[in-house]
């Protein structure tokens, strides 16, 4: 295996047709309490700086007229403001408006009274409000999850936050779940901040404990809730030690999926519900989902109470297209090995043979035919009479594809490489099926971890990453 | 990475030759250059010691702004590099430069014995002993040219020696006017008083004694609190007491170490300002020169520096003067006790209670530590005690009463000196005669400053406790609360409740806690601090942090993702905010991690030697992979140690002499540990902690 000196591949990534049309720079008022919706294009940029007044984006605050301004491109935001304030535009958004009416005040209160929780777990030495976020597609979860994270830290805390969505990744590639805790601002252009880079990063990174999940549904396959029940032990442990995130809590973000039920079952989030030990339920948008949802957990004893609030949902949620969804990955990815906006990253490219890498393929659930019985979530269900993994090796059919390296050794069993946390991503970028060679971006120009490798289905090919 | 160092060096000098004026679009064109090759640093910095020490005298100037300009702005490793021989480079130039130019050197000396400007780095810019050594050669050729100059000239007051630079006085030009006792009356004219102190007073001597306590700027009070009380002799005696002051920094730039006579000159330059500064009564100017009649010095060392006359304010600081080799110890002693029965103020009680004059110490602490508000935790600034404690035998000996009149007099001395001249109103009894001590301590805002003295004498052990007027009610230094106060919370009341009713009620008053509880806001990343002392120290860190991010070079340097943390190391891990509150609460785990860390976190730079960047570690074959260490500013290979040239993994080389019994080395090799930041544990094993 070696690294390829020649192949240099650039750092910044080819610009998908960025051309400036309109610059013009104008003002915008914000009276208090509105808020201020764009969409920003892919392929456009835009540039908004806060002259006056104060002004938050999902919760983090803008820097006072800063010199440089935020830069947003393939976004689609809000711009809040409590007290007022004027903002200075600049380029061209898909849409924009100034809406009147919000919900940012229910989720400040819904921040309120976390806090409330945070201050008395604080007191008697446990654990913090323990919240997670369910609702239908496109019901603003991640917007809810990232408000709460941002004034959490504006309040001095550090939630764990828990991403169980492998839609849209939270400091790593999609069809990853994530848990981090947050200290330090959520960075407003870069979605959440990112993971460590080998360099100082002038965005605060943040640590993530990363899984892969390989699938783009928690309902597809069958090591969503072994991987669940993974990751609250973790989280757990790591709270048992940690005293500030222990105070703080978590917030864990789920997808869509999970909400939509069968017949009224959610075992999805009754899981999860469960092996995190939550006790704060915050319903988005959908009545029938809280209605269920309260009945359920109305009558349970004290010491496992579990509070069911209803959010509404926030007139600036838009439904999100699959080709934007898909662009949206494509951004993580891309993000994930080169970086992002100044901060641009040194991949590194390797030429492998055939033999030296250990893939495992994730077998989905439509593909083996097993009767899966829902509730049952012990372990022996996914054991060893059911293949989770296939090892297969290379083929032309995985080029553009992401593959997950995990910190499990080649010979371990599938459920140990099934609960293994992923050490990062390596991507495919050609496929010589002659010669048996493999050309792979990796992040890093070390050689590649002799580790096991999960390929699953999701997230899609990358094509173009590397070109 | 990309050229060999010999170009790189080539390209540097090539653009040195160029500059031959004090062009700022060149140095800091040299100075980026010098940034973006900081991997050729060495031969860079060759480069430009020979520029400086070859180049006609005239250039040599411009090359050494290019010199300060890059250890300023880059730093390591050229402070390193150029720290090395930077007592020749500097001397070289300096000892062929003309006057003029000399000045401005000593004026970059001085910046380089100061924190890079903005930086929240503490340390110096080069180390203390670097710039100890150049002072010290600097002193001695003052003290040949005083020599010269004294023999020249009949009167000693000409001095012409070279500058002593003082950062926030303009530099003036003109030689030091003689003191003309004849054409100087006390006046209220505050011009007069504005060269008085300073142009006289050399402060910044020797770089080992804290900055001097008397900026210029904070002593020159209103005109209108000026005294013309008395006319006798007040401007000989001034001039006398230059004299004296010239005649000691004459002894101690012969003996530059002796901190005795240190701190008799920082001692004689203080009571210089308190004397030009303030105006005394008649009486007790007449007592002072009775004393320093008695106390005059025999003729000194330097021929002409032997003025039979009397000088007035060192009687005070005489202890010092014992231990002092250079100065002529045969009258001192008798002196002293002397001294300090007369330093009794028989003054008339004085009515100036109104006159409320910040204390000395405060006065001092904002001298010496300007941004430092909440030292009240100690109480005694070092250096004031220093002169004190260090004071010899004959302090015991003395009866209480001197010694509260030395204290008492020395705090009215400086009471009135220090008052800002915002807070003062016009005095309407010109008068501030120096108080009784029963009055001082019955007059509140004057007790703060005696009292503190007496405390601080006590504290040291000059003081019997029996001499102290009365008990310390009302300081306002050791009252001031260093406690945190009040925490974020505003004290609006929290109702929410995680039900979906309560989510609706509007909460404007609970805004606040996200927005004005935190009122100290970063306007680079908008992030809110509380205004506690507390919540500003981590600001500072904060905007620190912001500071060592901001490397433009970034993309030059590979940087790379890096793996994630395993599941375990998750676990342990403890988030790094870059405005940690104390220690990051890293404190369990980083006890329990420790002895693992020891070899792992050993680290070598990354070595601009071709042939070692590519060698693998000789046990396990593999190849070290650069990483940017925070702490040392730098690329660096983690898990790395350097044995006999050749470079290993840590935790290779220590197996394999653990089985060969050879002990490894177990620091980090660090030219760079100058320029370390604080020790903080490592994160995680070889995870470097970024931001």
């Amino acid at each position: 295996m070696t690294t390829l000196p020649g192949l240099n591949l650039s750092s910044i990534p080819p610009e998908t047709l960025a051309t400036p049309l309109t610059l013009q720079t104008r003002t915008q008022d914000l009276p208090a309490g509105t808020e201020y919706r764009f969409e920003v294009a892919f392929s456009r940029t835009f540039f908004i700086r806060l002259l006056s007044g104060t002004a938050e984006f999902f919760g983090t605050e803008l820097a006072p007229s800063s010199k440089d301004s935020y830069t947003f491109s393939g976004t689609k935001g809000a711009i809040y403001t409590w007290h007022g304030c004027k903002l200075e535009l600049v380029g061209e958004a898909e849409s924009e408006y100034l809406a009147e009416e919000t919900m940012m005040m229910s989720y400040a209160n819904a921040h309120f009274a976390l806090e409330n929780l945070r201050e008395k777990a604080a007191q008697v030495g446990e654990t913090g409000p323990r919240v997670l976020v369910v609702g239908p597609e496109n019901a603003g979860k991640t917007s809810l999850v990232k408000i709460l994270t941002s004034y959490a830290v504006k309040a001095g805390r550090q939630p764990v936050v828990v991403n169980l969505d492998p839609r849209q990744g939270i400091l790593s590639v999609p069809g990853s779940l994530t848990a981090a805790a947050f200290s330090s601002i959520v960075d407003v252009e870069e979605g959440w901040g990112s993971s460590p880079i080998s360099g100082p990063s002038p965005i605060p990174v943040k640590m993530p404990l990363v899984y892969h999940y390989g699938l783009g549904s928690p309902e597809d396959g069958k090591i969503f809730k072994p991987l669940v029940t993974r990751m609250a032990l973790a989280v757990t442990s790591r709270l048992e030690e940690d005293k500030l995130s222990k105070q703080a809590g978590f917030i864990i973000d789920s997808s869509g999926a999970v909400s939509h039920g069968k017949a009224g079952l959610y075992e999805n989030i009754e899981h999860i519900i469960s092996e995190f030990s939550v006790n704060a339920l915050f319903v988005l948008g959908s009545e029938r989902l809280f209605s269920d949802m309260s009945r359920k957990y109305s009558n349970r004893p004290p010491d496992e109470k579990v509070s069911v609030v209803r959010l509404d949902k926030s007139g600036g949620c838009v439904d999100r297209d699959e080709n934007y969804m898909k662009q949206l990955r494509q951004a993580q990815i891309r993000s994930y090995f080169f970086g992002n906006g100044e901060n641009a990253l040194n991949p590194a490219t390797h030429s492998v043979d055939y033999d030296e890498l250990n893939i495992f393929r994730l077998i989905e659930a439509s593909q083996v035919n097993t009767s899966f019985r829902p509730g049952d979530d012990d372990d022996d269900v996914y054991g060893s009479s059911n293949e989770l993994f296939e090892k297969v090796t290379p083929s032309p059919m995985m080029q553009n594809s992401l593959l997950a390296i995990t910190t499990a050794g080649v010979n371990e069993r599938q459920e140990v490489i099934r609960d293994s946390s992923v050490l990062g991503y390596i991507y495919v970028a050609d496929v010589d099926d002659t010669k048996k060679k493999l050309r792979l971006l990796s992040p890093q120009t070390g050689r590649i971890p002799p580790n096991a490798i999960i390929l699953g289905s999701f997230p899609e090919d990358a094509p173009g990453l590397v070109s | 990475m990309s050229l060999p160092s010999a170009e790189v060096a080539a390209d540097f000098k090539d653009a040195l030759q160029d500059l031959k004026i004090n062009s700022r679009p060149e140095i800091s064109n040299l100075t980026i250059i010098a940034k973006e090759n900081t991997e050729h640093a060495q031969a860079i910095s060759r480069e430009l010691e020979n520029h400086i020490r070859t180049t006609r005298p005239e250039w040599k100037l411009p090359a050494l702004y290019v010199l300060d300009s890059i250890v300023k702005n880059v730093g390591t490793p050229y402070t390193v590099y150029l720290g090395r021989n930077l007592y020749r480079t500097f001397m070289d130039a300096y000892s062929l430069m003309d006057p003029g130019t000399r000045k401005a050197m000593e004026g970059l000396l001085k910046t380089w014995k100061q924190p890079v400007p903005e930086s929240m780095d503490p340390r110096p810019v080069f180390s203390a002993d670097v710039t100890r050594d150049i002072e010290n050669a600097l002193i001695k050729y003052r003290t040949v040219a005083i020599q010269q100059q004294a023999l020249s000239q009949k009167q000693g007051m000409q001095y012409n020696m070279p500058a002593r630079p003082m950062p926030n006085t303009p530099w003036r030009n003109t030689p030091t006017p003689p003191l003309n006792a004849t054409r100087y009356t006390p006046s209220n004219d505050p011009r007069v008083r504005q060269f008085q102190p300073f142009s006289q007073a050399p402060p910044s001597y020797g770089g080992q004694y804290p900055p001097p306590a008397t900026p210029p700027t904070s002593f020159q009070p209103p005109a209108s609190y000026q005294q013309p009380s008395s006319s006798i002799d007040l401007d000989k005696l001034k001039s006398d007491l230059d004299k004296i002051i010239t005649a000691t920094q004459a002894a101690w730039a012969l003996t530059p170490s002796d901190v005795p006579i240190q701190q008799k000159l920082k001692a004689l330059l203080d009571l210089q300002t308190i004397l030009k500064t303030q105006a005394l009564p008649p009486e007790q100017l007449r007592q002072i020169q009775i004393q320093v009649q008695q106390l005059s010095p025999p003729p000194l060392p330097i021929p002409s520096y032997a003025p039979p006359v009397p000088v007035p304010p060192p009687a005070i600081q005489s202890p010092q003067q014992q231990a002092t080799p250079a100065f002529p110890p045969a009258n001192t002693p008798l002196d002293l006790a002397q001294l300090f029965a007369n330093a009794r103020p028989p003054v008339p009680p004085a009515s100036t209670p109104t006159v409320s004059a910040p204390s000395l110490a405060e006065m001092l602490r904002r001298t010496t530590s300007p941004m430092q508000p909440t030292a009240t935790s100690a109480p005694i600034p070092p250096f004031f005690s220093a002169p004190y404690s260090a004071a010899p035998p004959p302090a015991p000996a003395l009866t209480p009463t001197p010694t509260n009149n030395l204290a008492q007099l020395l705090a009215q001395f400086s009471q009135p000196a220090a008052a800002p001249p915002v807070s003062r109103p016009p005095p309407p009894q010109n008068t501030p005669l120096p108080q009784l001590l029963p009055q001082a301590s019955a007059a509140p805002p004057t007790v703060g400053s005696a009292e503190w003295l007496l405390n601080a004498l006590k504290a040291q052990n000059v003081l019997p406790a029996a001499g102290t007027p009365s008990a310390p009610q009302g300081t306002p230094l050791s009252s001031e609360p260093m406690t945190r106060q009040g925490s974020a919370t505003t004290g609006v009341q929290n109702d929410a409740e995680l039900t979906t009713a309560s989510m609706k009620k509007p909460r404007f008053n609970l805004i606040s806690r996200l927005y004005e509880a935190f009122p100290n806001q970063c306007v680079t990343c908008g992030r809110r601090f509380e205004s506690t002392p507390q919540g500003k120290e981590r600001k500072a860190r904060h905007m620190d942090w912001h500071f060592k991010v901001k490397d433009p070079d970034l993309a030059k340097r590979g940087i790379h993702r890096s793996w994630y943390i395993s599941e375990k190391e998750w676990i342990e891990y403890r988030e790094v905010d870059e405005a940690p509150p104390e220690q990051a609460s890293n404190g369990a785990t980083g006890a329990a991690a420790a002895p693992k860390k020891e070899t792992r976190d050993n680290y070598v730079l990354v070595p601009t030697d071709a042939a070692l960047v590519h060698a693998p570690c000789p046990i396990c074959q593999e190849k070290f992979e650069p990483q940017w260490l925070v702490e040392a500013n730098d690329f660096v290979w983690m898990d790395a140690v350097k044995v006999n040239g050749k470079i290993y993994h840590a935790t290779c080389w220590e197996e394999y002499s653990r089985g060969a019994g050879i002990a490894a080395p177990s620091t980090p090799d660090s030219v760079l540990g100058k320029r370390k930041a604080e020790v903080s544990p490592i994160g995680s094993g070889k995870k470097v902690r970024a931001y």
